[in-house]
């Protein structure tokens, strides 16, 4: 085949001129390499989101109302007090809901003797393991009982419990939280850190009316989840929680609300928006490095054309047609883009696997950069290479070998 | 026997067009060379020697008259077209060689099989032959850099002969050699003629003119004298001897 034969002659051509080879890889190994690396965070990013989700024991059935407006985790004002048990007795007699879990939540001291570190508290009610359905692997969870007699009891979880106490078995054991001293009655089975570093385990549970009557002094609430009979009356439920919360906290038909909802569709949403906006990015970025890198590449191999010119005329002497000339020198710029995009690929590989593993940037690596790499590079070479390869073919044969 | 015609131009015209200024390169030139005939072609510079040569290795076209290489009309051929004659029928030597640099001598020999329809079976074979038989044998895997200019210009002889071409078409061979170099090239010529080859040589040279059979003058883009070399039998018959030896 006469086109294998070229693509023989191109290869051939890039090894004689290894200088303007490597000098044309650059661009397009920059550019492949940046979008590599781009492509890595951003998954990596997703994939920390991800994991936080899976590690906050959503089921599709259940929700989360939080106190103050804003956006999911993004409250835009942090002292809003206007939700309350009320709220959640009302949430409670509606149809269609099985169990609705007050919250109230501080980031504490808590202390064993000389041994101390901090910990996220949350004041819950008893129906929190059920919704959250984390088992208990020592002691129990705190009951009604407990509530009703507001009693300073406390669960523990891992990581508090392996700061403060070591190997002791902490059940039974006294500790202090702020001021107030709490009786260890259980112990919460381990999740483990997610990939991205988050500790699901770095908690401690109180119950709520000891929270809110001994310990954070403070009636309202930090968020109240609700589980529905059913993930299809989930959307039901949730406006029905927004007109209870509107009425309960008096705001007029043009207030906006004062609590946001945080769902497991809400944050797949929210992830999906910011992957966008960063792909959109991503593809700006690397379109731009690769049509440097391409702009390089016809360049060089304009120059590299004025050099070869009598390589060119003696070919066209023997028999070589316009299109064996323009197939050549096409077949150089896109196996030269190739390999750039090989060597990019390469690169962004270790570049992005040193972010992981410095912990500068969560980057994880997928396929989908090398598969982009390849096309965009070859996409390259074909459109940069077009124009220096017709140039080459257009050369006179007459003229070149003079 | 039948001598056929494997050239024969008529009243070839070429005109550069130069910034609105035209200028008559050849201006009516008529020449019919037979199969296997051995002709130089003289004349000063500016003669128009070297376009007559681009037309007639078919790298350019006439802007009048007529071209019939081997029976076929030339003059209005496709450039794809022209690229297959020129690969098939002819064999071009240069004066500065053209071998393509850092690719071993048998690579450069190879290279008009590239672009050969098809590629014949036996191509390394026929590209040792043609090596061997302008004695560069030993030399096969040199890079023109490593090679004399006597032995570079064997190779674009070798190149000119890979695809058996109708006619050899060497411009100034010995214009880049010393002229111990040169003679031996010159002997190469004689050899392939003897053996059939029709060869063209353009030369300002009287020395190498001499080899030739025929001798054709050009002179501002006409044919001067056609004269056939006296001296040519006696040299012939040297070859012959040495062919026999």
């Amino acid at each position: 085949m006469r086109i294998l034969k070229n693509l023989g002659q191109a290869l051939r051509g890039l090894q004689l001129n290894k200088a303007n080879t490597f000098l044309m890889t650059l661009g397009i190994m920059i550019g492949i390499a940046s979008l590599t690396v781009i492509v890595a965070i951003g998954e990596g990013t997703k994939s920390k989101v991800l994991n936080r989700i899976a590690n906050m024991g959503f089921g599709p059935e259940s929700f989360s109302v939080y106190s103050g407006a804003g956006r999911l985790f993004f409250g835009r004002n942090r002292n809003i007090t206007s939700m309350t048990l009320q709220d959640v007795d009302d949430i409670r007699a509606m149809p269609g809901v099985a169990i609705v879990v007050p919250r109230q939540r501080k980031r504490m001291r808590i202390i064993n003797k000389k041994e101390f570190t901090t910990t996220r508290v949350y004041g819950v009610s008893p129906e929190w393991q059920p919704a959250r359905q984390w088992r208990v692997v020592d002691g129990e969870f705190f009951n009604d009982m407990d509530m009703d007699r507001k009693r300073k009891v406390i669960v523990l979880g891992n990581t508090p419990a392996q700061k403060i106490f070591g190997e002791m078995d902490p059940l039974g054991k006294k500790i202090r939280v702020g001021q107030v001293f709490f009786e260890v009655i259980g112990l919460l089975e381990t999740k483990g850190l997610t990939e991205s570093g988050y500790d699901p385990d770095d908690r401690a549970l109180i119950p709520l009316t000891t929270a809110m009557s001994r310990l954070f002094r403070q009636t309202h609430l930090h968020s109240i989840k609700v589980v529905s009979t059913n993930s299809e009356a989930v959307r039901e439920t949730m406006e029905g929680v927004t007109q209870v919360l509107r009425r309960n906290h008096g705001l007029s038909p043009l207030a906006d609300d004062d609590f946001r909802f945080v769902t497991p569709e809400g944050i797949m949403q929210w992830v999906t928006e910011s992957e966008q906006a960063l792909n959109r990015m991503l593809l700006l970025i690397s379109t731009v490095s690769l049509l440097v890198g391409g702009v390089v590449i016809m360049n060089i191999l304009l120059v590299s054309i004025r050099e070869r010119i009598r390589e060119i005329g003696v070919r066209r002497c023997f028999g070589a047609r316009r299109a064996d000339i323009t197939q050549q020198f096409l077949f150089e710029s896109v196996l030269v883009s190739l390999l750039g995009g090989v060597m990019g690929s390469s690169l962004g590989w270790i570049l992005s696997s040193s972010l992981n593993h410095f912990n500068l940037l969560p980057a994880k690596i997928t396929w989908d950069p090398f598969v982009l790499a390849f096309g965009f590079s070859m996409i390259v070479g074909l459109v940069f290479g077009i124009h220096p390869a017709r140039k080459a073919a257009s050369l006179s044969p007459d003229e070149t070998i003079r | 026997m039948k001598i056929s015609k494997i050239i024969e131009i008529d009243s070839i015209i070429k005109t550069y067009k130069n910034e609105g200024l035209e200028t008559n390169v050849l201006k009516g030139v008529s020449i019919s060379v037979d199969e296997g005939d051995y002709v130089s072609i003289v004349g000063p510079s500016g003669s128009g020697k070297s376009t007559l040569m681009t037309i007639l290795g078919c790298l350019n076209q006439a802007t009048g008259g007529t071209y019939l290489l081997d029976g076929e009309e030339v003059g209005k051929l496709r450039d794809s077209e022209l690229s297959r004659i020129r690969n098939e029928k002819i064999g071009f030597v240069f004066q500065a060689f053209h071998l393509l640099p850092g690719v071993s001598a048998f690579d450069n020999v190879m290279m008009p099989l590239i672009y050969c329809d098809k590629t014949p079976a036996d191509a390394k074979e026929r590209v040792k032959q043609v090596l061997i038989r302008v004695g560069l044998e030993h030399r096969m895997s040199h890079t023109p850099g490593q090679l004399s200019g006597g032995e570079q210009q064997r190779v674009t002889i070798a190149r000119s002969l890979i695809n058996d071409p109708k006619i050899i078409l060497a411009d100034e061979p010995t214009g880049n050699l010393d002229s111990k170099n040169g003679a031996e090239i010159m002997s190469v010529f004689d050899h392939l003629n003897a053996e059939g080859r029709t060869i063209i040589i353009i030369t300002h040279d009287p020395i190498i003119s001499e080899h030739a059979r025929r001798i054709l003058t050009l002179r501002d883009g006409q044919i001067v004298s056609d004269e056939i070399n006296e001296n040519f039998k006696k040299s012939r018959a040297g070859i012959a001897r040495v062919a026999v030896k």
